[in-house]
């Protein structure tokens, strides 16, 4: 139990760690980046809500009171959860902008971490299973080649051949003429909408979980516990699965959130090629319009995100590895 | 028809990036069931490979090159896998080397008998948790450990439970490798015991490798002796010891004395083995030979029936031969090498030097805090002795016994809770736990140490000349020509001679026992009063610790430095100490003359001690 | 040192297989770090790779036919011997945008992985050296929470603030936001060196704390250091690359990035441009291509059982 509540402090620390640093950023700028927001938003419209100012100075920065007494300020409207307003989607909330984003890009993404991990964990495991065959060699050098392309030059190409060229899918949005929601016509339309971007992530993401899993792989091989496990007699897949496969699979269950942080990043880029409406697409054009709260809301949303799934992955190594549960700091 | 028949069996690896290396060369013997036959030899012999591919598990890049391997009439040389699977484990089993690692960490131990149970048996469910529960009992361990984890167990227990599941199916053959290598003399000694005792009652046939001869000797019915990747002799157990035929065999003997005995004596093989991938002409051990004649350095010797067995040797054939004895000399029992002489009249002697440091009533407590529970371990209880010059002083325990944590109070790197380390130098009596900073500094230039692993103490990115430079700039201010110098009258102290051909040279280009030499040659550069020496020879070849333990009595002798020996082996430290300190749990046992505490221990730990040394005579 | 078989023999005799007392191992001296990378076949690729690229990136005025930031060409135009690769909707080179483009990344990839690599190596040397103290415990967190922060949406955050978005600033930013994960690598590096023998040998010599990290410790280190300028530095190229295509690019200079942005926000795809968007891709990969076979050899460095039993 104390490896979980071990688990569980550092998520918290993190959280406060990474809270904090998102009240430092716009502080630290130089300018008054709240100032500049409430003067650009007092020329889309005059009547602003003051309880609005006052969230946006609580997470930009105001020029009155001590960091001590804004930090205060900012921690309470955190909990409430006022973000201020949008400054590209005036006059909506920054949380309303969101919320219409979020689950296209959580599907968007969970969907694509799941496929690759499960792909690359197989891949990898059966390469190093197979190693130095033809199987494997092709995995590898072709994973090491396509590793090192950009994913929004990937997503360029994709809508060139399959959107523009083939004219097989659409090349931008979310969805058409239907109302979103459970309905049959949106989500048919989502799912060919999201099917370029997803591709273009499925292109780079196994990669790291391929040649993760085949070195932890390999390494495994060479234990003593596999050898005995043959020398048992016990049939190829049982070792292979039993023993190999399910030891060099613990670093990459870690690994799982840390490389969440990077299929984010991609997603992003690949948001911007696709003119997909989730969270990617909404911070460039916050970028682009210097919509400091949207920016801030979804910088401190996406490590939020990663830190959960950080938490649950380390539940479950605990869960999967009883060393972990006994092991020290 | 034996049960297993190995003939003319080579393997080669070949590596891309190396030259190829014929690791076993023509290597024939055979076992009948029931047999326990030990395999000696020492690291690179090839004794871990043959028994790799006995069990037929050799990995890229070796390969079975040539011969074949008969298990119970069936060639299984180049067996299919798929048939191979129905021998391995019901007829075939194996304790491995490092069995730290050889249980899978993720899954239950139990987990790990039942899919190999019924992977090969008619048992299932209860009847295998039955089995299961025999099996623990036979290696006498609780029921409660069948469903831990491996990391739950100890290392003992671990190899306990290694060998309950090598004996799950009632198997014709094991395989142990090693078995109780890196384990408290103690503990081994009840394992072999554990293993004497099932293999009696059971019958299976073992082939034991070890490179041990005294626990070769101890348990196994016939002995087969393993150099340079080839089988050099072949004899009973009691054969071997009362004639050895070849002089390797001689020399391995040769490193064990009876530690009882008023002198003792031990010989050393010097050199080292062959390098396999280059071609050797003659005999492999002929340039460590002191019985070489010039045919041995032309003619490969062939492995002949001789005495009550077989050896490869040319010498030994020659004397055996008809009226050979008179031409080639008779057969001589022991190895005409280098030897390290000690006599209890050295100890009485040694006992009458200054005393250059008091440990008086010591003990150290571990505080360690966990969250909100504070832990204290005693780590040593209320500790008494003296170091002399000139002596060499051993502190005896197993792991956990407190001897480390002295040798780190001695050395000044951790202070004793209660009690006092003071010592006596140059500028009058000085209490250790005071030093810090500079006046440690200046300390340690009076104690130094040699270490377990002559693999990790040299700096692997510096030059030897480097690594023995640092001492002498730091403490004695030497540069220039006069620090050279004195690099090299070290290395020459030390027997690396001529020295500028290892100056600039690199701790890995070494074999153990040189880097072990330059380690005691860098500890001797300050002319220190104390050297404390942790284990220094047992990460070492048997049959060359001996050359070590001869250099540190030697300089013993013309350093007048004195030495506290720390072993968990009772017989080297009669070879090499005066004194003997006994500890058990943290606390002194016993202290006394070495030979005396051997000849008549006190002490009940002590006792069990000795008792688990190996003793063939 | 020279050192013949026959010499190496401490011959008691004439033969040359007489008794041997000692022999040092027929290894002449230890090949040099440069000699191991170069071994590898894909490290030599590699190395002749990103030579190519210094070179252009250095000689880009002499090597590029025009100014890349000139518009006087004929916008839209094809592939030609003038413009060998066509020119942009606003009628400037493809190609001389291509080769200047290689500074970028360069300088980006060369001062953002130093930088990193210095930051990863102070703060990963300082805590694995002070392993189980407090100062160990700060350390060690920082760097924990500065891996699971997402290094693009902290950098975009980052950069977006500022007005002048000059290349240092993407060197600064790039390098303090990728520096925890070669940080958490040296400091296990360090903790295992630490504990080795030969560093409480050092102090039985009389060694300081400094010389002990940095002349005993240090030189241990330099293949998984030089593996990680490498790492950062590829992955400063990737930064700089997708800072660029959301627009965040040094808006002074042409990148390979800032070319893909221009071509996603001029539509160079509904055009049918597909060199325009193909190339700058291309010429990236092929760059990242050659400095992870770079680190191939560098590997060999760090696995030094794939060279010890020689």
């Amino acid at each position: 139990m104390r490896y979980f509540a071990r688990k569980f402090g550092f998520f918290v620390a993190t959280l406060w760690a990474v809270v904090t640093l998102n009240f430092l950023i716009p502080r630290l700028q130089p300018g008054d980046p709240a100032e500049i927001m409430v003067k650009k938003l007092a020329g889309k419209d005059a009547q602003l809500d003051p309880a609005q100012v006052r969230a946006m100075r609580a997470m930009l920065g105001a020029p009155d009171g001590s960091l001590v007494q804004q930090y205060g300020t900012y921690l309470g409207e955190l909990v409430r959860g006022n973000f201020g307003l949008s400054y590209s989607y005036y006059p909506f909330k920054v949380t309303e902008v969101i919320g219409q984003a979020f689950w296209w890009t959580v599907i968007l993404v969970t969907v694509t971490q799941a496929l690759s991990f499960v792909v690359g964990v197989v891949l990898g495991a059966y390469a190093a299973w197979r190693r130095n065959s033809r199987f494997d060699s092709v995995v590898t050098l072709g994973s090491t080649f396509l590793g090192t392309l950009q994913p929004f030059w990937i997503a360029l190409l994709l809508l060139y051949v399959f959107g523009y060229s083939l004219g097989w899918f659409p090349t931008s949005g979310g969805y058409e003429e239907s109302t979103p929601g459970l309905n049959f016509p949106f989500v048919q339309e989502a799912v060919s909408h999201s099917f370029l971007p997803a591709l273009a992530l499925l292109i780079v993401t196994p990669i790291g979980w391929i040649l993760g899993m085949r070195n932890t792989m390999i390494m495994n091989l060479g234990e003593d516990y596999i050898r005995l496990a043959k020398a048992k007699g016990l049939p190829d897949r049982v070792v292979a699965l039993k023993y190999a496969a399910r030891n060099a699979l613990l670093p990459s269950v870690t690994g799982f959130a840390l490389a969440l942080g990077g299929v984010l990043g991609g997603a992003i880029l690949v948001e911007q090629a696709f003119d997909y409406p989730g969270l990617g697409r909404l911070m460039g054009e916050a970028v682009e319009n210097k919509d400091y709260p949207l920016l801030q809301t979804l910088m401190l949303l996406t490590t939020v995100g990663v830190l959960v799934a950080n938490l649950v992955a380390d539940l479950l190594y605990g869960v999967l590895d009883p060393r972990a549960r006994r092991a020290q700091s | 028809m034996s049960l297993l028949d190995v003939s003319d069996l080579s393997v080669r690896y070949e590596p891309k990036s190396h030259r190829p290396l014929d690791a076993v060369q023509h290597v024939s013997f055979s076992i009948e069931a029931g047999e326990f036959v030990g395999l000696i030899g020492e690291s690179g012999s090839g004794k871990t490979t043959l028994g790799t591919a006995l069990l037929r598990l050799l990995q890229r890049p070796g390969r079975i090159s040539a011969g074949s391997i008969t298990f119970d009439g069936t060639d299984i040389t180049h067996l299919h896998e798929d048939e191979l699977r129905d021998l391995r484990w019901r007829d075939i089993s194996t304790v491995f080397q490092s069995s730290m690692n050889a249980l899978n960490p993720v899954t239950r131990v139990e987990a790990q008998f039942r899919d190999v149970i019924e992977q090969h048996s008619r048992l299932r469910g209860e009847a295998v948790t039955t089995r299961i529960r025999e099996l623990f009992d036979m290696v006498i361990i609780d029921h409660r450990f069948i469903s831990a984890y491996p990391h739950e167990l100890s290392g003992g227990m671990r190899q306990r439970v290694n060998l309950a599941l090598a004996l799950a199916l009632e198997p014709k053959f094991v395989l142990l490798d090693e078995p109780t290598t890196g384990l408290d003399v103690v503990v081994q000694h009840s394992i072999l015991e554990n293993v004497r005792r099932l293999q009696a009652e059971q019958g299976f046939a073992v082939l034991f490798i070890s490179h041990d001869i005294g626990t070769v000797l101890d348990l196994s019915d016939r002995i087969l002796v393993m150099y340079a990747g080839r089988i050099v002799e072949e004899q009973p157990a009691a054969a071997l010891l009362r004639d050895p035929l070849h002089p390797y065999s001689k020399g391995l003997l040769g490193s064990y004395g009876d530690p009882r005995a008023e002198t003792v004596r031990i010989t050393y093989v010097p050199g080292r083995p062959p390098d396999l991938s280059l071609e050797i002409r003659g005999c492999s051990f002929a340039p460590r030979c002191p019985e070489r004649i010039a045919r041995c350095t032309e003619v490969d010797p062939p492995l002949l029936p001789m005495a009550a067995g077989r050896a490869a040797c040319h010498v030994a054939q020659l004397q055996r031969d008809e009226g050979g004895a008179g031409e080639h000399g008779e057969p001589k029992r022991t190895f005409d090498g280098p030897q390290f002489v000690k006599t209890a009249e050295e100890s009485t002697q040694a006992l009458r030097g200054d005393v250059v440091l008091t440990v008086d009533h010591v003990s150290k407590v571990f505080t360690r805090r966990r969250g909100l529970t504070v832990q204290h371990t005693e780590a040593v209880t209320d500790a008494s002795f003296v170091l002399r010059k000139g002596e060499v002083t051993a502190l005896v325990g197993q792991s956990g016994s407190g001897k480390s944590t002295l040798a780190r109070m001695i050395t000044g790197v951790d202070s004793p809770t209660t009690g006092r380390i003071v010592f006596h130098g140059p500028n009058g009596d000085q209490e250790v736990a005071g030093f810090r900073g500079r006046s440690l500094r200046d300390y340690r230039s009076n104690v130094q140490m040699v270490f377990q692993d002559p693999y990790s103490s040299i700096n692997p990115a510096k030059r030897l000349g480097y690594v023995l430079a640092r001492p002498l700039a730091n403490y004695h201010g030497l540069k220039g020509d006069a620090l050279r110098d004195r690099v090299e009258e070290l290395l020459e102290t030390v027997a690396l001679t001529p020295a500028d051909r290892f100056v600039n040279r690199y701790g890995y280009e070494l074999s153990g026992g040189q880097r072990q030499r330059v380690v005691i040659a860098k500890a001797l550069a300050v002319e220190p009063d104390i050297i404390v020496a942790d284990e220094p020879i047992s990460s070492l070849d048997v049959s060359i610790r001996a050359e070590i333990l001869e250099l540190l009595g030697g300089l013993v002798q013309t350093k007048d430095v004195g030495i506290l020996y720390i072993t968990h082996d009772l017989l080297s430290a009669r070879m090499l100490a005066d004194e003997v300190i006994v500890l058990n749990n943290g606390r002194i046992v016993e202290q006394g003359q070495t030979l005396a505490v051997i000849r008549s221990p006190q002490d009940a730990y002590t006792r069990t001690l000795i008792e688990a040394i190996p003793n063939p005579f | 040192m020279t050192t013949t078989p026959a010499k190496d023999f401490m011959a008691e005799g004439d033969s040359a297989q007489a008794l041997t007392l000692e022999q040092v191992s027929d290894a002449g001296r230890p090949d040099r770090w440069w000699e191991v990378v170069w071994s590898s076949r894909k490290a030599r690729v590699g190395v002749v790779i990103v030579s190519v690229y210094v070179i252009v990136a250095v000689f880009a005025p002499l090597v590029a036919p025009h100014d890349p930031l000139d518009s006087t060409f004929t916008p839209l135009a094809g592939a030609s011997g003038d413009n060998w690769l066509g020119t942009t909707t606003d009628g400037r080179d493809i190609a001389s945008q291509l080769i200047y483009g290689s500074r970028i990344s360069l300088l980006v990839g060369l001062f953002g992985g130093l930088l990193a690599t210095i930051i990863s190596l102070v703060i990963g040397m300082v805590s694995g050296y002070a392993e189980g103290t407090i100062v160990d415990d700060i350390l060690s967190f920082v760097t924990n929470v500065a891996l699971v922060i997402p290094a693009l949406p902290l950098i975009i955050t980052l950069v977006a603030y500022s007005e002048v978005r000059g290349v240092w600033l993407i060197v600064f930013v790039i390098a303090i936001t990728s520096w925890a994960g070669g940080a958490r690598a040296k400091r296990a590096q360090i903790i295992t060196l630490r504990n080795r023998d030969f560093v409480t040998a050092a102090k039985f010599s009389g060694e300081s704390t400094t010389r002990i990290i940095f002349r005993e410790i240090m030189p241990n280190m330099s293949s998984l250091v030089a593996a990680a300028f490498v790492g950062a530095a590829t992955g400063a190229i990737g930064a700089e690359a997708g800072l660029a295509v959301l627009g965040l690019g040094d808006s002074q200079s042409v990148s390979w990035g800032t070319m893909l942005y221009q071509a996603n926000a001029q539509g160079a795809i509904t055009q049918g441009l597909w060199l325009w968007v193909f190339v700058p891709g291309l010429v990236l990969a092929i760059l990242i291509t050659g400095m992870s076979f770079i680190n191939f050899g560098v590997d060999l460095l760090s696995n030094p059982h794939l060279r010890e039993d020689a």
